[in-house]
């Protein structure tokens, strides 16, 4: 069986990805970014706590990375088109899931996503996103829908842990780019150092 | 509701009717009445002014009170606090050094 990062974000996709995974018999390193002072301490609080429900249903210890990744996020929305804000805060997640899947001996990142459930969740994001980084990528949910999903969540317990409250992510913009080109997001990271950026950050990383 | 009082120099003039709790329930927030523009380097300038921390991203404002409040430049507020109180303290005390109207007129997650 395989080693795999997990990215996780505190809502109700990314346990059950990860809870598919495990039940497979993959071994799971979990990466949070961490986006405050995007959002507040509650979805730092909410992985967490899904990590204890699954590394004891599972016994594995599941080593959390908590990346800081708001002051990403400030030098992207001081120096790059707001539209495409989520796109290129997914690529450096996906570097910084990358970088420490090379450092955990990991071949293969993991995902939540699912097709089409929010406005930005399109083929052409995600091609866009996922271009940054190498490894494979697995995405457990994607033939599911959001009624299933949510089912599974409640049988393993994570569900009431998604659904406290939070503030949501003050740095998605108003209308997000929903029918991105690679070339266009490439051109707008070139606006930043995003080797300095994403080194930086994966420094910074606590693991807990 | 008390009418804005914008004052010679005053970064923004904007009316805000009620303080409530966000969609996600993590924080509360006030939006103005009218679609607003403000001008965020005069609100930093303004909050720096008053010594307060404030981390500029361009398009919106986080100043560090605590608690937290994010300022956009579409003139929403939202202060990072599940207690009601402590956000229309925080609100006030911002809308006060900026000459903003008084938020709320109705009890805060009404």
């Amino acid at each position: 069986m395989g080693r795999g990062v997990m990215l996780m974000s505190g809502g109700i996709d990314s346990p059950v990805a990860l809870y598919y995974l495990l039940r497979q018999g993959h071994e799971a390193v979990a990466v949070h970014m961490d986006n405050r002072p995007f959002t507040d301490d509650s979805p730092l609080e909410k992985v967490l706590d899904h990590l204890t429900i699954l590394r004891e249903r599972f016994r594995q210890p599941i080593p959390l990375y908590v990346v800081p990744h708001g002051s990403t996020q400030v030098t992207l929305m001081r120096s790059t088109d707001r539209h495409v804000g989520c796109i290129l805060c997914r690529r450096f997640m996906w570097r910084s899931a990358e970088r420490i899947a090379v450092r955990e001996n990991a071949t293969f990142l993991i995902t939540g996503e699912a097709l089409g459930q929010v406005a930005s969740q399109t083929l052409s994001n995600m091609r866009s996103a996922t271009q940054a980084v190498e490894l494979p990528i697995v995405r457990p949910l994607v033939g599911l829908d959001k009624q299933e999903i949510e089912a599974v969540a409640k049988e393993i317990g994570t569900y009431a842990i998604s659904t406290r409250p939070g503030v949501c992510c003050q740095a998605v913009p108003d209308r997000p780019a929903t029918r991105s080109r690679l070339l266009s997001i490439l051109e707008e990271e070139a606006r930043v150092d995003a080797d300095a950026i994403l080194e930086d950050c994966v420094r910074r990383a606590i693991v807990m | 509701m008390t009418r804005a009082d914008p004052r010679p120099g005053a970064p923004v003039a904007v009316r805000y009717r009620t303080l409530r709790l966000c969609s996600n329930g993590g924080g509360y927030e006030a939006v103005p009445e009218r679609r607003a523009s403000l001008d965020l380097r005069g609100v930093r300038q303004r909050l720096e002014g008053a010594g307060l921390s404030v981390i500029d991203a361009r398009v919106m404002l986080i100043v560090q009170l605590p608690p937290e409040v994010t300022i956009s430049q579409g003139g929403r507020f939202l202060v990072k606090t599940r207690d009601p109180e402590r956000a229309a303290e925080a609100f006030d005390r911002l809308a006060g050094l900026l000459g903003l109207a008084r938020a709320p007129t109705t009890p805060p997650g009404d």
